[in-house]
């Protein structure tokens, strides 16, 4: 389990990088579906896996840009959105990154669970559901 | 259930998604598409430009005959050296496109009225004025008149087809921040869209509309009255080009003379306010563009060379209006700066010659009545016979409403730029226009001799069929020469023929000609060793042609003073002259209110402020509190003074003021004059009554706003605005001395767009400087990295190279463009 989490969070992120040659921005999110569809997991996990490797891709790649432009930019615009700072900007672009790719993700695994007619293998969810049986 | 929570994933993930792809209202604001606009592959982290360090990648370019090398220097300005001169301009179109694409963009855009198409209902008004006015009109007719010669056409092509060939290949992550914000594409650009680049410096520069103030002031004062306020010609002014007998033996066209020429206003009433509003306080001196250059010839310079300096005010925008630029081939080798949209170099040297310019002030857009057969506004009379107009539809697009389809009507005087505005005074009136005729000689190709011209005759030679903005192109050469001319389409008017609205149904009311080229004012190598000129009168009254206008009256004169009094001139002078924060206007002004000024009716508080002023010299310097009591003081004083106007401004009538210099010459010799009179009250005022006063009022303003009783600099309010009024990407924090009556002529944000100083050497050396910076990208260094030069007063010595492979420091990065 622990294995196709870190599988599919390293993968989203390396995939992610299609987005700069080409790939629309919002590709991240069926990047995500894909590779999670690929390595099953819990839902949870899934998400996890999605919004770490979005979240990481988006932040990483804003965070060097804008560590060589000395966040001379980010200001400026940071301005435009009613006073937001550099590190905020970083920070909701890192988010929302992570977001779609966690929505992603999830909606990758819980198709995933629609083809694979049994009980879902993790702890978690066997108890939740036989708490709410 | 697994069902429903796989489709609840993906609603929500397709629902997110969505929400990021669509534009959102935010008071009134629109928001682009935040994921678009935010992740960092093509939103608007991808113009987060490294501060440090820049690379060009070498590129091929399909129409290319050779190679073209293009060096940068620290300041990234762009070198180019090609074969010909066709390759030259089509890589200054990829450069300029590269570093200034969305200025190109809006320039053109709201030159031909399209701005709604992007930005929306908003601008809408400004859309449709700039159609009725004919600028896209006008821009057709230079492509007509540009395209007689072939050769000049290709030219112009090559150019747009290098802005095309950078747009090409042009991913949405690379475009510009404002299309990401504004979220609109970059599109094609074409020889008609730098035509209309020229048309709206046009615009800028030579379409003033006095004519109404000016028949409703001759209207409401009477003859008598109305000569004794607005004298043509003040005789405290140093004109461009002085009477040294040169015009005597002229064979002068004479205009036909017409009996109606100069008749003011068949309605016989006072026109109304353009839309029914006029502001609130007169504009004191509204005389707003304006520029400074002259040359020394070596009999005044250190070096024994002649030395020229050029400073053209106008908006200051960022990006900044200018990109400078050097253009080698094997004809010629320029430097200077260009005006994006446009190829070639405008204000600039080449290793022979330097050149600048300054506008002029003669009228050239007139307005003519139309008398319309019936209400369906067809058919007019002319003479008596009845013309039928020429509608011409105009398709304004209008980004998120439905198409709107103008349709103007076109006379034999021109368009009716108003006839769309019932309670516009001006909705009978047609505009005759300069910079709507068609060109005799193409602009470029004035500007591409200018630009390779090594003598006088060169220069001379290449001014032939300037047409529009008419300019003062000041000139200097290494063989020593120097002059100046005057150099416009101008019409010979009748006397007073276009200082007011004109009779259109009259064909005798039209301009009959225009002033022979070999007429227009000129001189070279005056005995006095200077030319100059700072938008002041072209010639004294003695010029055998009438001319009429908005001239300035302050920084020619200070000018003057000094280049007489220079010796020995060296840069570091001229650049003094041109920082020069001395106002003539204080200096005329200031004595003769503080000689009037009644000091026992002042407390001593009162008299603390008169101390200041009475010691100040008259410079608009930041650090002046002198400066911000006298501009204060003289601008209600002024008011006061013209209270008589109010009567027709709140019958919501325009009406023209006075000249400030008469007024202070009234002040001065006439301060008994009915005009000092308050009107308002009981007693009869004179001149004394009306300064102090406005000295009272001044006192009281600084009393209720005591954080405005600051040095000058702080006191006013400075802006160098971003072209998108983005305020994020413009410069709201200097505080620069100068002002309009100073030939470091700053204000609020208008001033010294481009300053330069060259020494015409053995060897050519100059020195610039302009308000903002090379890039266009407010993610770059290159941004507004000038800024702060320019407001300290620095200059940059300007990297004038002769080989691409030259050696300097300066050198930041090389290019090569190979062809396809």
């Amino acid at each position: 389990m622990m294995k196709n989490f870190i599988f599919s969070a390293l993968l989203i992120f390396i995939l992610g990088n299609l987005c700069g040659f080409g790939l629309p921005w919002w590709a991240i999110a069926p990047i995500a579906a894909v590779v999670v569809w690929l390595f099953p997991q819990t839902g949870l996990s899934a998400f996890l896996a999605g919004f770490l490797g979005g979240m990481l891709l988006w932040g990483l790649h804003a965070f060097l840009l804008n560590s060589a432009n000395e966040g001379v930019f980010s200001a400026k615009i940071g301005q435009i959105f009613q006073g937001l700072s550099s590190n905020n900007l970083l920070l909701t672009t890192a988010l929302m990154g992570g977001v779609l790719a966690g929505l992603g993700a999830l909606t990758g695994q819980w198709a995933n669970d629609l083809r694979a007619n049994t009980e879902p293998k993790d702890y978690y969810t066997r108890r939740k559901k036989g708490r709410y049986k | 259930m697994r069902i429903f929570r796989f489709i609840l994933s993906l609603v929500a993930s397709l629902m997110l998604i969505w929400l990021l792809s669509v534009t959102h209202d935010i008071k009134g604001n629109t928001l682009p598409p935040m994921g678009a606009f935010l992740n960092p592959f093509s939103g608007f982290w991808k113009n987060a430009e490294p501060l440090k360090g820049i690379e060009f990648n070498n590129a091929s370019l399909s129409a290319l005959k050779g190679n073209v090398k293009v060096v940068y220097d620290d300041l990234l300005v762009p070198h180019i050296f090609a074969d010909n001169l066709q390759d030259a301009l089509r890589v200054q179109g990829y450069l300029t496109a590269q570093h200034r694409l969305f200025q190109m963009d809006i320039t053109a855009r709201k030159a031909s009225g399209r701005l709604s198409e992007v930005l929306g209902a908003r601008t809408f008004k400004i859309d449709r004025e700039t159609r009725r006015k004919g600028l896209v009109f006008a821009a057709e007719n230079d492509l007509i008149g540009w395209g007689k010669r072939p050769e000049s056409m290709a030219l112009l092509n090559a150019y747009a087809e290098g802005v095309n060939a950078w747009i090409d290949q042009l991913k949405p992550a690379d475009y510009p921040i404002e299309f990401k914000l504004l979220n609109y594409k970059p599109e094609h650009w074409s020889p008609l869209k730098s035509a209309l680049v020229t048309e709206a410096m046009a615009e800028t520069l030579c379409s003033r509309k006095d004519d109404i103030d000016a028949s409703n002031a001759l209207l409401y004062f009477g003859r008598d009255t109305f000569d004794y306020l607005f004298p043509e010609w003040n005789p405290k002014q140093q004109p461009i080009i002085p009477d040294t007998g040169q015009w005597k033996d002229w064979h002068v066209l004479q205009p036909i003379p017409a009996k109606e020429a100069t008749q003011t206003n068949t309605i016989g009433a006072l026109f109304d306010a353009p839309g029914g509003s006029i502001p609130d306080i007169p504009e004191v001196d509204r005389y707003m563009v304006g520029s400074n250059n002259w040359a020394l010839s070596g009999a005044k310079t250190k070096s024994g060379h002649p030395m020229l300096a050029n400073d053209p005010h106008l908006n200051l925008t960022l990006p900044s209006i200018w990109f400078q630029v050097q253009i080698h081939t094997p004809e010629s080798n320029s430097y200077g700066v260009s005006l994006p949209g446009t190829p070639g170099i405008v204000i600039g040297f080449n290793e022979n010659t330097a050149w600048g310019v300054t506008n002029v002030g003669q009228d050239v857009s007139d307005f003519y009545t139309i008398k319309w057969k019936d209400a369906a506004r067809q058919q007019y009379w002319l003479d008596s016979t009845l013309r039928t107009a020429s509608l011409r539809m105009e398709d304004i697009v209008i980004k998120g409403q439905p198409t709107f389809r103008d349709t103007v009507r076109y006379t034999v005087w021109g368009p009716m730029p108003y006839d769309d505005e019932p309670e516009n005074p001006l909705r009978d009136c047609a505009l005759r226009w300069v910079a709507l005729d068609i060109p005799e000689f193409s602009t470029l190709d004035i500007f591409m001799k200018l630009n390779s011209g090594k003598n006088y005759d060169d220069y001379r030679a290449s001014l032939k069929g300037f047409d529009a903005p008419a300019q003062n192109f000041v000139f200097a050469s290494r063989t020593g020469d120097i002059a100046m001319q005057v150099q416009g389409k101008f019409p010979v008017r009748g006397i007073e023929q276009g200082r007011f609205v004109q009779d259109g149904g009259v064909s005798s009311n039209e301009w009959q000609s225009f002033i022979p080229w070999d007429q227009v004012p000129s001189m070279k190598n005056p005995s006095r060793g200077f030319v100059f000129s700072a938008n002041q009168h072209s010639t004294p009254p003695t010029y055998p042609y009438y001319f009429v206008g908005d001239f300035e009256d302050y920084r020619s004169r200070r000018l003057f003073d000094r280049l007489s009094a220079t010796q020995s001139a060296t840069l570091d002078t001229m650049k003094s002259f041109q920082l020069d924060n001395f106002s003539q206007k204080a200096a005329d002004a200031l004595p003769v209110m503080l000689n009037l000024l009644d000091k026992s009716a002042l407390n001593q508080e009162e008299i603390k402020l008169v101390e200041v002023m009475q010691a100040w010299h008259y410079n608009y310097d930041a650090d002046q509190l002198a400066a911000t009591l006298f501009d204060s003081w003289c601008d209600s004083c002024y008011v006061l003074t013209w209270d008589e106007m109010d009567v027709v401004r709140k019958a919501k009538k325009p009406i023209l003021y006075p000249d400030g210099w008469r007024w202070i010459d009234m002040m001065k010799n006439d301060n008994n004059s009915a005009f000092f009179d308050i009107l308002d009250t009981p007693v009869r005022e004179t001149a004394k009554d009306v300064v102090l006063q406005s000295f009272k009022r001044m006192v009281g303003y600084f009393q209720k706003n005591p954080d405005k009783k600051t040095a000058w600099g702080s006191s006013r309010p400075f802006a160098i605005k971003h072209l998108a009024m983005i305020d994020a990407f413009s410069r709201l924090d200097l505080k620069p001395g100068g002002c309009k009556s100073a030939p470091n002529a700053v204000s609020r944000a208008n001033g010294p767009s481009w300053r330069m100083v060259v020494s015409l050497d053995d060897q050519v050396t100059a020195q610039g400087v302009f308000p903002g910076g090379q890039s266009g990208n407010p993610g770059s260094h290159w941004y507004d990295n000038m800024v702060d030069t320019w407001a300290n007063g620095e200059y940059y010595a300007l990297l004038f190279l002769k080989s691409p492979e030259e050696i300097s420091d300066r050198i930041m990065a090389k290019q090569t463009f190979s062809p396809h």
